[in-house]
């Protein structure tokens, strides 16, 4: 068949057209000389992209989708604020549902298709270690995980991923410490969610308490009936069980020992024991028949301040921050979460200067971060970030839940992972808000 | 021996449980011969508006009411709008519809009502019954559920047995032009078993939201094991469906409890075969299997 000449030139042009497009369209994501201005893929002059995943639906999403909300409001505080370095930050999260296999479709839409700078604040050990190797390799800063893992803690493997929270070993093992010194009659149950999250937290309680352990029960996530778990930790005549469960595990196993008529003292991770949340569904489901909260005298631990403490005043300054830019529900201990996570994100990217890019934000973590003197802000324990080290806080303080708060039993201890000792930290040593909510925090050398 | 009796009686109740939802699957197969996907997100939604109704301050009775009532509406509703216009094409289009009904309630219900955890409070207490120093592992609101379930499942036995109308009901969605030569309204006996399917499976929603958290998804995982229930009872029989519940029940139990709770879905899978095996139309189904 033979074309005519005119029709050919046509689709000459039309051809040459598209590949332009597509050729300015792969610059887009180039990087561009001009200081201070698009130093790297999603930063304009104007504006900085960053992304997020959290269970909005599904098993983890009571409590942790309040997270990014707490995130937002802050960084919208910011923004008000003027932003970081004349740039607003522009913050986008995405549903995961708590399912590996989403988490991977929504980061790889954030990454490519949203072309953004970093991502922060990614929740969950098994959805964010999907996406772990995907983001090194791509090059992205996956600053501050909302996971106490040890996966993150990988700075050879995995240069650019940081943790933020205590990691469940340091946890395990400072909550493991005081029940060994408090309790040492007691027969020890572990309730272990079947993944890092209980592995990680099991590794930390044996190195301080391992000869009172008695039994192990672990649940699957997704499990419907933990029933038969707890009934183990019964009959292995467990007394004080400690649980490394989420927010929903923590209503099931209550509500299991309840119809098994088991009365433990329990203890139970922070990830799983927000007396707002979980009390208040316990408390709704045996409606005008039980009194007190549930919850009340479980221990736990504690690394941020909670809504109940009017009187800290971080929680002041996020209490502002929320009536200006919150979605009118109240500040719940997930949102000072998320913002507190923001709070830092602020830090780093302060600290990586005025032209940020990729591998700065990431330097200046490892150089600043760390430390009695590195990004300090509403969190106890200072971060433990360093060159060979970008694991998160370095300890918690063992708290008991009691008329709806958290009470301090003991002061904010420090360790590390491995068989690191355990140390009280100096008294009155986290500073004040700076006056606009908003850290200044200057660039040194790199 | 407690732990045993303790795995056995909670079992039991999430045995029944499960066979809450599988007497609603029986239902509708023996009312109309299609395999409703959507019976679970069905009995969510109509167990969401229960709970609003609780949340303005109605009874639990009166919530439970309001939730057959639409559950009832809800299936006559989705047969002759949904089902109705491909019941006429290839025997597996209603099934394939169900499951898209099933992904549509449960996307409005999150639209609705929100994704997150929500209480349902139940009628009776959730603490273990005691015998003596024996503790049993059994609330009272676990043994509602059981009492429930024997329940319909009698009223169910009632219905397709004794009465004219269980008779056209099995008439209709066995053979549908004779049964319209017979003079069986057959059109309006297909509506009334998905609206009466629907009632139960409202029912099953919620007796497994009672004492438990609520979300758009919770049917999910019980979807699987009362489908499990269901086909091991043999699909076409209450008995079987309530036997099957409980036989479920009490495997994943032990399988929990004593192997761990990671093979409990093994577990299922593995009774399925075995059982499909020996007897492929169920344990309690007919023996010769009619192809329709």
């Amino acid at each position: 068949m033979r074309v005519r000449p005119g029709a050919a030139a046509t689709r000459i042009a039309a051809v040459a057209a598209v590949l332009a497009m597509v050729l300015a369209g792969c610059g887009a994501g180039g990087r561009s000389e001009d200081p201070g201005g698009a130093s790297d893929v999603g930063v304009t002059p104007t504006s900085i992209k960053v992304g997020a995943h959290f269970p909005l639906t599904g098993v983890a999403a009571p409590g942790y989708s309040e997270i990014p909300t707490g995130t937002r409001a802050y960084f919208d505080w910011v923004n008000a604020n003027g932003g970081v370095n004349g740039r607003q930050i522009e913050y986008i999260f995405r549903d995961d549902a708590y399912t590996p296999t989403q988490t991977t479709q929504v980061v790889n839409e954030l990454v490519l298709r949203d072309q953004v700078f970093a991502v922060t604040g990614g929740l969950g050990t098994a959805t964010h270690g999907a996406v772990l190797d995907f983001l090194n390799s791509e090059g992205v800063p996956d600053l501050f995980a909302s996971s106490g893992s040890l996966l993150w803690n990988q700075p050879e493997q995995n240069p650019m991923t940081f943790g933020w929270q205590p990691d469940y070993e340091v946890e395990g093992k400072i909550l493991g410490q005081y029940i060994a010194q408090t309790y040492p009659n007691a027969r020890v149950g572990l309730l272990l969610q079947d993944d890092d999250f209980g592995r990680d937290g099991e590794v930390g309680v044996r190195r301080t308490l391992n000869t009172q352990i008695v039994s192990v029960a672990r649940y699957t996530s997704g499990a419907t009936d933990i029933t038969p778990q707890v009934s183990q930790l019964q009959a292995q005549g467990a007394d004080l069980v400690i649980g490394f469960t989420v927010p929903s595990y923590t209503a099931r196993s209550q509500l299991a020992a309840q119809q098994l008529n088991y009365r433990p003292q329990w203890a139970y991770s922070n990830v799983g024991s927000d007396p707002t949340l979980v009390g208040g569904l316990l408390q709704r489901l045996s409606q005008g028949q039980s009194g007190p909260n549930p919850l009340e005298g479980v221990l736990t631990t504690k690394y941020l301040p909670g809504p109940e403490e009017t009187n800290d005043p971080w929680v002041q300054l996020f209490s502002q921050v929320w009536a200006a830019h919150g979605d009118g529900g109240p500040l719940t201990s997930f949102r000072i979460y998320g913002m507190s996570e923001a709070y830092t994100f602020v830090q780093a990217l302060q600290a990586a200067g005025p032209a940020p890019t990729r591998q700065g934000l990431v330097d200046a973590v490892e150089r600043q971060g760390g430390g009695p003197d590195g990004f300090r802000g509403p969190a106890y324990p200072p971060f433990r970030y360093g060159p060979d080290s970008h694991a998160g806080m370095a300890g918690v303080a063992v708290a008991r839940l009691q008329g709806g708060s958290t009470v301090p039993l003991t002061p904010v201890r420090l360790t590390d992972n491995g068989d690191a000792p355990i140390t009280d930290a100096p008294a009155q040593e986290r500073p004040a808000p700076p006056p606009q909510g908003i850290p200044t925090v200057v660039p040194t050398g790199s | 021996m407690q732990q045993f009796l303790d795995l056995t009686l909670s079992g039991l109740s999430q045995g029944a449980i499960y066979a809450a939802f599988a007497l609603a699957l029986v239902l509708i197969w023996r009312s109309t011969r299609v395999v409703n996907f959507a019976q679970g997100a069905m009995g969510m939604f109509t167990t969401y508006l229960a709970l609003l109704a609780v949340d303005a301050g109605w009874s639990y009775w009166a919530a439970l009411l309001l939730a057959l009532g639409s559950g009832l509406l809800l299936g006559a509703f989705i047969e002759r709008v949904v089902i109705r216009p491909v019941e006429n094409g290839p025997e597996l289009n209603p099934v394939i519809v169900t499951l898209g009904v099933f992904i549509a309630l449960q996307a409005l219900a999150s639209l609705l009502f929100g994704a997150q955890y929500r209480s349902f409070p139940a009628p009776f207490g959730l603490t273990g019954l005691q015998a003596g120093s024996v503790n049993l592992a059994i609330t009272p609101y676990g043994l509602f559920t059981i009492g429930a379930v024997l329940v319909t499942m009698i009223a169910l036995v009632a219905l397709f047995r004794f009465t004219d109308l269980g008779l056209r009901l099995r008439a209709s969605a066995f053979n549908g032009e004779v049964s319209r030569l017979l003079g069986v309204p057959v059109g309006r006996m297909l509506t009334l078993g998905w609206a009466l399917a629907a009632v139960v499976g409202s029912l099953s929603g919620l007796l497994i939201a009672g004492g438990e958290l609520v979300w758009p998804a919770y049917m999910d995982p019980l979807i699987v094991y009362g489908f499990v229930a269901a086909v091991l009872g043999g699909l076409d029989s209450p008995a079987g469906a309530v036997i099957g519940g409980v036989a479920i029940g009490l495997a994943l139990s032990y399988v929990s409890g004593y192997a761990g709770s990671e093979f409990a879905g093994l577990a299922a899978l593995l009774i399925l075969v075995a059982v499909l095996l020996v007897r492929p139309a169920g344990l309690f189904g007919r023996a010769t299997v009619r192809k329709v």
